[in-house]
């Protein structure tokens, strides 16, 4: 009997151990090539609006609007290895990857409301990930998606000047503000319009 | 195996076990319903009149002499599965908007809506 608990034991702390996590991130309506309207076509804004609906994102710019339509599916996975189930934060040996899948569609305006461009872009990239053996436990994340599942920037527009401080001096430039041309998500700050910003 | 150890073994399986559900809503109330926004008119309807009918937007642009209305109601619904062993969890994110266009003289000149599930303007 006490040889039955010792197992019992055993396999569940074995079991225990280790654990894999699964994160999938839907974002958005799927988009197809097949979508792209032809800039030849001479397409105006309102025709455009119909057929796509609004744009999740759009900026001003010095010829006209650019409108922008995006879809993201993120897939994260972690293994892990872990001592803290026995009380032990002792030891922690963990793997990640992340997977980005997604399209996304530009399209430019001019002043008289005709498409001017269009362009279509899908991608299917791997989005990062790690390996870590950590001996004071699991302190680092081997994968980080955070900067690709951030909220849309209409929701911030407004607050632009309650930033830090940096960032606030930087908002004549900032492409969420809806003035200054759109960026994708994910796209790095250390160089081009957010470069002031210093993150 | 004892029926005694399969149910023991069961409730601890149980106990270990779970699952998580995750509801997160940012944005402004989606009130451009086509009900509501079929009474707008391209070439007459004004940009006072769609403030009275959809209140603040959630972002206001510029260009020039022209300027856009954007409404914006982000809805993320995620469902999780926690076996300790094994988790998942999906989260599903839809964006419900509408976008108006204006000239110089505060007139709508283009407009669209889209709410989850339904056909938009």
């Amino acid at each position: 009997m006490r040889d039955a608990i010792l197992r019992y034991c055993l396999l569940s702390a074995l079991v225990l151990l280790g654990a894999c996590s699964q994160y999938y991130y839907d974002l958005g309506t799927p988009l197809s090539a097949a979508q792209l309207p032809m800039v030849d076509e001479q397409r105006q804004l309102g025709g455009v609006l119909a057929e796509l609906g609004p744009p999740l994102r759009v900026s001003s710019t010095a010829s006209g609007y650019v409108l922008a339509w995006e879809h993201w599916d993120i897939t994260e996975t972690k293994l892990g290895i872990s001592l803290g189930f026995a009380g032990a934060e002792a030891l922690s040996i963990d793997w990640g990857t992340a997977r980005a899948r997604g399209e996304f569609l530009l399209l430019g305006f001019n002043h008289d409301h005709e498409m001017t461009s269009a362009t279509f872009t899908e991608w299917d990239n791997d989005a990062g990930g790690g390996k870590s053996l950590q001996p004071l436990g699991g302190l680092i994340p081997v994968v980080d998606v955070d900067d690709l599942l951030t909220a849309m920037p209409q929701h911030r527009w407004g607050a632009a000047s309650l930033e830090e401080l940096p960032v606030s001096l930087n908002s004549d430039n900032r492409p969420d503000t809806g003035q200054n041309g759109i960026e994708q998500r994910g796209t790095p700050t250390a160089v081009g319009q957010r470069s002031l910003e210093m993150d | 195996m004892s029926f005694a150890k399969i149910i023991s073994t069961l409730l601890f399986i149980g106990l270990l076990s779970g699952c998580a559900q995750y509801d997160n809503k940012r944005g402004v109330d989606v009130v451009w319903q086509p009900e509501v926004v079929n009474g707008l008119v391209k070439g007459e309807s004004t940009r006072k009149d769609v403030l009275m009918l959809l209140g603040p937007p959630s972002q206001v642009i510029a260009l020039e002499d022209e300027s856009v209305l954007y409404y914006l109601f982000e809805h993320s619904k995620g469902e999780g599965l926690i076996l300790i062993v094994y988790n998942t969890f999906k989260v599903d994110t839809s964006y419900d908007r509408a976008i108006f266009f204006f000239d110089e003289n505060d007139v709508l000149t283009d407009m669209a809506t889209r709410i989850q599930g339904q056909t938009g303007a």
